[in-house]
């Protein structure tokens, strides 16, 4: 641990994860509910827009190995046998962590995402078209937690 | 005379001792520098490497070794697949890139990658896109003649000495199927710089077995969706067939990650242990030293030196040791985490050299003083409660 300290100190700037009850928590039940058929989403999720706020799920790393990009998902994306199908644009959230994160990745961990919301059709040219994004994001993982649509 | 004065006669005094142990204490501080250098840059090594395709299809089978062969050039290759089911993934309209990959044998150690000139398409989402500097890609389509056309990375080109217009083979079956290089990529810092890309019909044809075989064969193709949400359901997709496993590559890096904390976790022991010998011996130094000046000591108080300078000066001259081999320790650690680097890269690990000064350095070089201040603590309580009378009563 502390070599892994100093390696974090030595090169990764970082920030600790805060908590505190203002921040509003968004669930992928939310999300769903908000998609419309035009693109469009509703603009009771287009309130919370340049807002934090915090989501759970699980990581599925969808970008480079620092984690400095991943999409967080309501279901763990890795079993072949078991869960649901993780599928489309409203069961997904494009994060964008803060400096990069320093963090012990586990598939089958719930994770908790504290950043600044965005929310509506966007292109971005590395990483395609996403519907809900985290920028600035801070993760730590959510200990107990667990995942319901509804 | 001050304090620095006589801590800088007593450090000449006992020069070889002086130097040992500063040597000791630059030894332990070294490996603490080096291994966190060298596992920082073996952590960076493996993210510059990375591919900027989401998934790997392979053969069922490990998915570290899928990713580790196909990305990094390292294991052996899984089992193949049909060149059909590149054919099938390339048309399924989620899939915004697919390519196919073929892992070969190797010349002079350089393996030989066979693919379509899709490897080297310039896509907005690519980080690293291999581009040739001098000459061109090779042109056989899958489907075509082979052309035994090579493109070679930068370390191959340096590395075996070959340029364009070159043929070369290993091997006496291989006489017949002598390849020609036709370019050289530019440095990617990726495992692109220690492969020869050849295509995959001059592959096939090269292969006695392919040759007769009627399915072609593939390792892998990597594949890029066209919506990033539909990775799980792709990866899901191809793991549940009987013959395909998918493999996200960047999950599998993290677990590898996973485990070199482990290692780390291992190390910080063996470092903890080796703190705990150097502050020991830099301990038993200044305490026999103290012992042995017990007499200069008490002629220093008599002379009216106070009994806070005698502490002072022991722990100065603790310090002052812990100091030069801490700043030792941190050159030393830095040319070991050089040289080990350069190894790991010569046998084609994935590795950077971190050498960027931060807070490792300076945080390294305070807890080598704040050790070398614990360690001359109790010696400079000795050279404190030195009595003038009892020590002078035999002169």
């Amino acid at each position: 641990m502390t070599l892994a300290l100093l390696v974090a100190l030595s090169g990764l700037p970082m920030r600790g994860p805060a908590r505190g009850d203002e921040v509003p928590r968004l669930t992928f039940a939310q999300l769903g509910d908000s998609m419309r058929a035009n693109l469009g989403v509703t603009q009771s999720i287009m309130a919370y827009n340049g807002r934090e706020i915090e989501i759970q799920g699980f990581i599925i790393p969808a970008g480079p190995p620092d984690l400095s990009f991943f999409l967080l998902s309501r279901v763990s994306g890795t079993g072949n046998y078991c869960c649901e199908l993780p599928s489309g644009q409203d069961e997904t959230v494009y994060v964008y962590t803060a400096r990069g994160v320093s963090l012990r990745y586990d598939p089958i961990r719930v994770y908790r995402i504290r950043g600044v919301f965005e929310a509506g059709h966007h292109v971005d040219r590395s990483h395609g078209v996403s519907f809900f994004r985290v920028r600035d994001a801070r993760v730590e993982e959510a200990v107990g937690a667990r995942i319901f649509k509804q | 005379m001050t304090p620095v004065t006589v801590v800088w006669r007593y450090l000449q005094g006992r020069f070889v001792t002086s130097v040992l142990t500063v040597v000791s204490v630059g030894l332990g501080v070294s490996l603490v520098i080096a291994s966190v250098l060298l596992t920082r840059g073996i952590k960076e090594g493996f993210i510059a490497g990375a591919t900027d395709y989401n998934l790997i299809v392979g053969a069922k089978g490990s998915p570290t070794q899928l990713v580790l062969n196909v990305v990094f050039r390292m294991d052996a290759p899984t089992p193949n697949i049909p060149f059909s089911a590149y054919e099938e993934i390339r048309h399924d309209p989620r899939v915004e890139a697919a390519v196919p990959v073929a892992m070969g044998d190797a010349y002079q150690g350089f393996r030989y990658v066979a693919t379509t000139e899709a490897y080297f398409a310039p896509f907005s989402w690519r980080r690293h896109v291999p581009a040739v500097s001098t000459g061109r890609l090779f042109r056989s389509e899958p489907s075509g003649k082979p052309d035994y056309e090579a493109v070679l990375g930068v370390d191959v080109a340096r590395r075996t000495g070959l340029k364009a217009a070159d043929r070369f083979f290993e091997g006496e079956e291989m006489a017949a199927y002598p390849l020609t290089v036709v370019g050289v990529l530019r440095r990617t810092g990726t495992a692109d710089d220690r492969a020869i890309f050849i295509s995959l019909a001059s592959y096939w044809e090269m292969n006695e077995i392919s040759r007769q075989a009627t399915v072609k064969p593939l390792t892998a193709v990597l594949v890029r969706p066209r919506r990033l949400s539909d990775l799980t359901a792709l990866h899901r997709g191809w793991n549940v067939a009987p013959d395909l496993q998918a493999a996200l590559p960047t999950a599998v890096l993290l677990n590898v990650f996973n485990l070199l904390g482990l290692v780390e976790d291992v190390l910080v022991v063996v470092l903890a242990v080796v703190a705990i010998v150097v502050g020991l011996y830099l301990f038993v130094t200044m305490y026999s030293a103290t012992l042995e000046r017990r007499r200069e000591i008490a002629t220093m108080r008599a002379l009216g030196a106070r009994r806070v300078t005698v502490l002072g000066i022991v722990l100065l001259e603790s310090c002052a040791i812990a100091s030069l081999g801490g700043l030792a320790g941190i050159l030393g650690g830095h040319g070991l985490a050089y040289v080990g680097a350069s190894l790991l890269a010569a046998r084609g690990g994935p590795v950077t050299h971190a050498l960027a000064l931060g807070a490792l350095q300076p945080l390294t070089l305070g807890a080598a003083i704040a050790l070398g201040t614990l360690a001359g603590l109790l010696p400079a309580v000795l050279a404190y409660r030195t009595e003038v009378a009892e020590n002078l009563a035999a002169l």
